[in-house]
């Protein structure tokens, strides 16, 4: 499963027109999250101090303002609580329309409002167990010295659970 | 120093998928300002603030204030600078003007806010829009565009509350009403309800006019000191009583409730708060309306009926002209369109004219207003209270 999102750009790469964020630690010092992403583990941090998991995982704890953060494991699936359809409108880099959307219970870390991926209108319920789901995204061209290297990208989002 | 503020002149270029660009909204949207108050000299505006979220990515223009005073003919001295607080921008612009005048450091102020959105092809707006929320973590999830998150909202709207499509229904059908009777906004044609119920499907159970448009447009509005504005205008005075703005959360995640919105909650206790007054004192409501849904929600928490009375509340008339709080009556956003940095903007023009007394569909008597926007994944929160007196 891919997602475009810097292929319209007729082979021209723009940061500023990239669907999806920086993911090398030259650019993002929340890199390990999508390293781990790549192994198909779904982490955040949590504050060593005072044992807060945020979520986007963060440097900075929003609840006790320590820097003492550890990378965690979070669950994988997840409980749909409900669906959502969208067969206008569908933003490019999303594929043709429907664009399925689920809130979905992270087994009481979050409720996240997520896309659902390998699914067909109408197939998925509230009830319904979901995965994560992984998948490869346009790698970035990435100046290194006088040499661009291609830097490979993965992002998530969920899919039904057969 | 602490000095009482007033609005004194408002007026908006013509919304809608415009030819044009940015910088011409914001010259017409000036030009109408001027006309409505013409003892004001524009050469004495000594403050300019700037709402526009989308200038850098539909206009590729960041600096945007000294451009628009160059362009609309003013030096301001004491203060020119943008506001972005995406479709809260204009109100946003607004609060921090009444802070300036009210500490002393300007004395006349133009909030200015507008956008150029459609590009020359659209999808570059919509993708663009993906910046509306937290990019990484939201927008990579394709929640750029509003209708899913809002679909979401009515869906246990409905579930929790038994609230129906045809009370979503009647918010189209009353805003698209008033809209028609504003030459300025979008939408000139009024729907009925059987054309509401029968709209094309955008994200179930949200139909097309349950959604507002983006749109192409300016508006601009000059607030005063209490002293200078009694020289500066002959017609009633309308001050702004007092403000709030509150974010809980941005990302969706962290989301405290899907259905009732604790930043509005929080926005309008502290707006109530400071301006003395409760949500029984209000007369009249511009409230954002980007969802049918949202308007529903919006009577609740700003306290206007109880919490999952809102879908009977509109449906019986309750926020419609002659209603207990008549909203929107210059069309919202479902009717005028939503220029994001504009929005905040429109509704301070119609509150300052029902206040006034000259509105196109005259609240009779009214004296004290109010303005709500919703900005971002339901992120923040923004609520102004206007009224003939002060605080």
């Amino acid at each position: 499963m891919t997602t475009p999102g810097i292929s319209i750009l007729q082979g021209k790469y723009m940061v500023t027109m990239d669907l999806f964020p920086q993911e090398s630690k030259e650019f993002n010092q929340m890199y390990p999250f999508f390293d781990y992403l790549k192994e198909g583990r779904f982490t955040t941090t949590r504050c060593k101090d005072c044992g807060a998991e945020p979520f986007p995982p963060r440097l900075l704890c929003p609840e006790c303002y320590a820097t003492n953060m550890e990378w965690i494991d979070w669950p994988t699936t997840g409980t749909v609580i409900d669906v959502t359809e969208e067969v206008v409108g569908v933003p490019l880099g999303f594929g043709k329309p429907p664009l399925i959307h689920a809130l979905i219970d992270l087994q009481g870390k979050r409720t996240f409002f997520v896309r659902i991926i390998n699914c067909q209108q109408g197939e998925l319920k509230s009830g319904d167990t979901v995965k994560l789901a992984v998948f490869d995204i346009d790698p970035v061209p990435q100046e290194q010295g006088r040499e661009v290297v291609e830097m490979p990208r993965v992002f998530y989002a969920f899919e039904p659970a057969k | 120093m602490d000095r009482n503020v007033c609005i004194i002149a408002g007026g908006m270029s013509k919304w809608g998928v415009r030819d044009g660009s940015q910088r011409d909204f914001f010259q017409e949207a000036a030009k109408a300002c001027y006309e409505d108050n013409p003892q004001l000299n524009p050469k004495d505006i000594d403050g300019l603030l700037v709402a526009s979220a989308y200038t850098e990515r539909t206009s590729y223009q960041t600096h945007l204030a000294p451009l628009v005073a160059e362009y609309v003919g003013i030096r301001p001295k004491n203060i020119c600078a943008r506001v972005e607080l995406l479709c809260a921008s204009g109100s946003s612009a607004i609060i921090l003007a009444f802070a300036l005048i009210k500490s002393g450091q300007a004395d006349i102020v133009m909030v200015a806010g507008g956008e150029k959105l459609y590009t020359p092809q659209k999808w570059e707006v919509f993708y663009s829009e993906l910046a509306s929320v937290d990019h990484d973590w939201d927008g990579t999830q394709g929640l750029g565009l509003p209708p899913p998150v809002f679909a979401m909202v009515a869906k246990q709207h409905m579930k929790q509350f038994g609230t129906k499509k045809e009370h979503l229904g009647t918010i189209s059908v009353k805003n698209r009403r008033n809209s028609a009777k504003n030459p300025k906004a979008q939408f000139q044609t009024p729907v009925t309800m059987e054309e509401v119920m029968s709209g094309r499907m955008i994200v179930e159970p949200l139909t097309l006019y349950d959604c507002c448009p983006i749109t192409d447009g300016a508006a601009a509005v000059i607030l005063a000191a209490e002293e200078k504005a009694k020289d500066l205008t002959d017609k009633p005075l309308v001050y702004l009583r007092g403000t709030g703005q509150a974010s809980v959360n941005n990302m969706s995640a962290n989301m405290p409730d899907w259905t009732t919105w604790e930043a509005l909650k929080i926005a309008a206790a502290q707006a109530y708060k400071k301006s003395k007054v409760e949500p029984k004192d209000i007369d009249v409501a511009m409230t954002h309306d980007c969802f049918t849904i949202s308007e529903i929600i919006e009577m609740e928490d700003l306290g206007f009926c109880e919490k999952g009375e809102g879908g009977p509340f509109v449906g019986d008339g309750g926020n419609d002209l002659g209603g207990k709080i008549p909203t929107n009556t210059d069309g919202g956003l479902l009717g005028c369109g939503h220029p994001f940095g504009g929005t905040g903007i429109r509704q301070a023009i119609e509150v300052m004219k029902q206040l006034r007394g000259d509105a196109v569909q005259q609240v009779p008597n009214a004296t004290i207003g109010l303005t709500h926007n919703l900005s971002g994944f339901i992120a923040a929160h923004t609520v102004l209270v206007y009224g003939r007196e002060v605080a």
